[in-house]
């Protein structure tokens, strides 16, 4: 084992231009993964963390009393999943929607009558959500004689979430593809690396090399070129993020919400060093004797 | 120790051997002869599992090529030391480092290593070439390193292709004088050549071969 690791640091000194060409190549290959990680990451961080998720309107019939009305509230605001409640009138409602008219308000003039619903605003708790008890409590509402209808604010954004899975799968392709990039990178520097010690390999075995023996130090030599390509994509995602976290924060703050998990980083190299291995693996394949 | 029965190898269309077949004790040392592709090398490399033989049974030092599986060949070769006739040296190590090669494949400590590599150093004479690349020893001396190697790692057999082929006497004779050595210590040898003075007088067992035919076995 020691000896197999010699062998493989010699290698890689030894054929250090070969291998800088792959490291980069390989750094560039888990670079462009991070980023992907990243943005994932991100976008998900983003919509979890959406105010919209986090609100349920119930809009009331029209003829519901105010004793039906204190019946729900009181209902709602001992439900655990509830942070608060908010009644809002139908006046209420309508000097709302002038307000956010502003210069328009006047298209309200000639109403004599307020078409507006009265509503309950029910704001969740962002602690311990879940979707499903939402939905189960959403059930209820709908259920109920002086309910008219209810709106969550999370289906309103269908949209983000359709993106969201989009660029999921988009992501799940852009990473398959350059995992099996960084593989086939490690397949031909390794199979290169075989063929230049095919006499040297010929020799071992007549001496009496297992195949293991022989195999080690290209397994060694295909991980080592993918964990350091992986701290040169880690480096490069963070360098990036350190960038954008500097320069653009201010023009546009949404990007200062961004965060880089540490566990990513580190997890380049790791992984870079599983493809490293796999590929080299395939590289050797069957070894005759 | 070895044994070959009816064994033939053909290549392509060349019967490099023909239906061969005879015995060898431990601790014989015994000489292949026969002219110039007679098929003595490709007797050796049957022994060594180079080559599989397309007909007939080898049966070496317990196991036989029948029912050996590819796995094992690596432990069964540690058993056999070859001299091989181009020396197979790697040019870019040291002499040190060829001959520690055969045992660090065997996965011996590298204190182990040092004291066994010298002694095979001491028994060839070339204790003071130990940090020479193989470039820079003579053929003679190359075919001595050669022959460390092979024996570093205390085989039961060791073959030889040819281990006078281009040496002048004087060499050659030094040569056979560490084979007698190695002999002595237990270790059954085979020698291919197709020089006669080597065995002329010796009284050692020779076998001798033409156009892939073993056509005498000369007890010495
Ligand atoms: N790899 C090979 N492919 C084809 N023919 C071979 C091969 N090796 C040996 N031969 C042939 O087999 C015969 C025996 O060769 P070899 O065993 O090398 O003879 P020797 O060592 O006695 O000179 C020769 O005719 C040679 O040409
Ligand atoms: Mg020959």
């Amino acid at each position: 084992m020691l000896y197999s690791i010699r062998l493989a640091l010699k290698s890689l000194w030894f054929e250090k231009w070969i291998h800088m060409l792959t490291v980069v190549t390989i750094g560039v290959g888990l670079f462009v993964l991070g980023l992907v990680f990243f943005a994932l990451y991100n976008i998900e961080g983003v919509a979890s963390r959406l105010p919209e998720r986090f609100s349920v309107t119930v809009f009331l019939s029209d003829r519901t009393g105010e004793r039906e009305i204190d019946q729900l509230k009181a209902r709602l605001s001992r439900d655990p999943i509830v942070e608060s409640v908010k009644f809002i009138s139908k006046d209420e409602a309508l000097v709302e929607l002038r307000s956010s008219l502003k210069d328009a308000a006047y298209i309200l003039e000639g109403l004599d009558e307020n078409p507006l619903f009265p509503s309950l605003e029910i704001r969740l708790k962002e602690n311990g959500f879940d979707r499903k008890r939402v939905e189960a409590l959403i059930d209820e509402l709908r259920r109920l004689r002086s309910v008219d209808d209810v709106v969550y604010g999370e289906d309103l954004l269908g949209t983000i979430y359709t993106i969201r899975s989009g660029v999921k799968t988009l992501s799940a392709g852009v990473i398959l593809l350059f995992s099996m990039a960084i593989v086939f990178v490690c397949y031909s520097t390794v199979k290169i690396l075989f063929y230049r010690r095919k006499e040297e390999i010929e020799i071992f075995k007549l001496l009496g090399a297992t195949r293991a023996f022989i195999r080690m130090p290209f397994l060694i030599e295909g991980g080592t070129l993918g964990f350091m390509g992986g701290l040169l994509g880690g480096a490069g995602t963070y360098g990036l993020y350190r960038f954008i976290n500097g320069l653009v924060v201010t023009d546009f703050p949404m990007l200062g919400e961004m965060q880089l998990p540490l566990g990513l980083v580190a997890a380049l190299p790791l992984g870079g060093a599983v493809l490293g291995i796999i590929g080299s693996t395939i590289a050797l394949g069957r070894l005759k004797f | 120790m070895i044994g070959f029965k009816d064994v033939t190898r053909i290549y392509d269309n060349i019967t490099a051997l023909r239906k061969v077949s005879f015995g060898i004790e431990k601790g014989e040392f015994v000489y292949i002869t026969g002219p110039s592709g007679a098929g003595k090398s490709t007797l050796l490399k049957l022994i060594y599992l180079a080559e599989k033989p397309d007909e007939g049974t080898i049966s070496i030092a317990g196991w036989d090529t029948d029912t050996l599986k590819e796995s094992s060949i690596p432990y069964l070769r540690r058993n056999i030391g070859v001299v091989f006739q181009d020396f197979k040296l790697l040019a870019n190590r040291t002499v040190y480092d060829n001959i520690a090669l055969a045992l660090r494949i065997r996965g011996y400590g590298e204190t182990e290593i040092k004291e066994r590599v010298h002694d095979a150093l001491k028994l060839v004479g070339l204790r003071h070439k130990t940090d020479s690349f193989p470039a820079a020893l003579s053929g003679g001396e190359q075919q001595r390193i050669t022959i460390a190697r092979a024996i570093v790692g205390d085989p039961t057999v060791l073959l030889a292709d040819e281990p006078t082929g281009n040496l002048d006497v004087d060499n050659a004779a030094g040569i056979m004088k560490i084979f007698k050595e190695i002999n002595a210590r237990g270790t059954t040898i085979l020698i291919a050549t197709h020089n006669r003075e080597l065995f002329r007088n010796t009284g050692l067992r020779v076998l001798w071969f033409d156009s892939g035919n073993l056509v005498a076995d000369e007890e010495g």
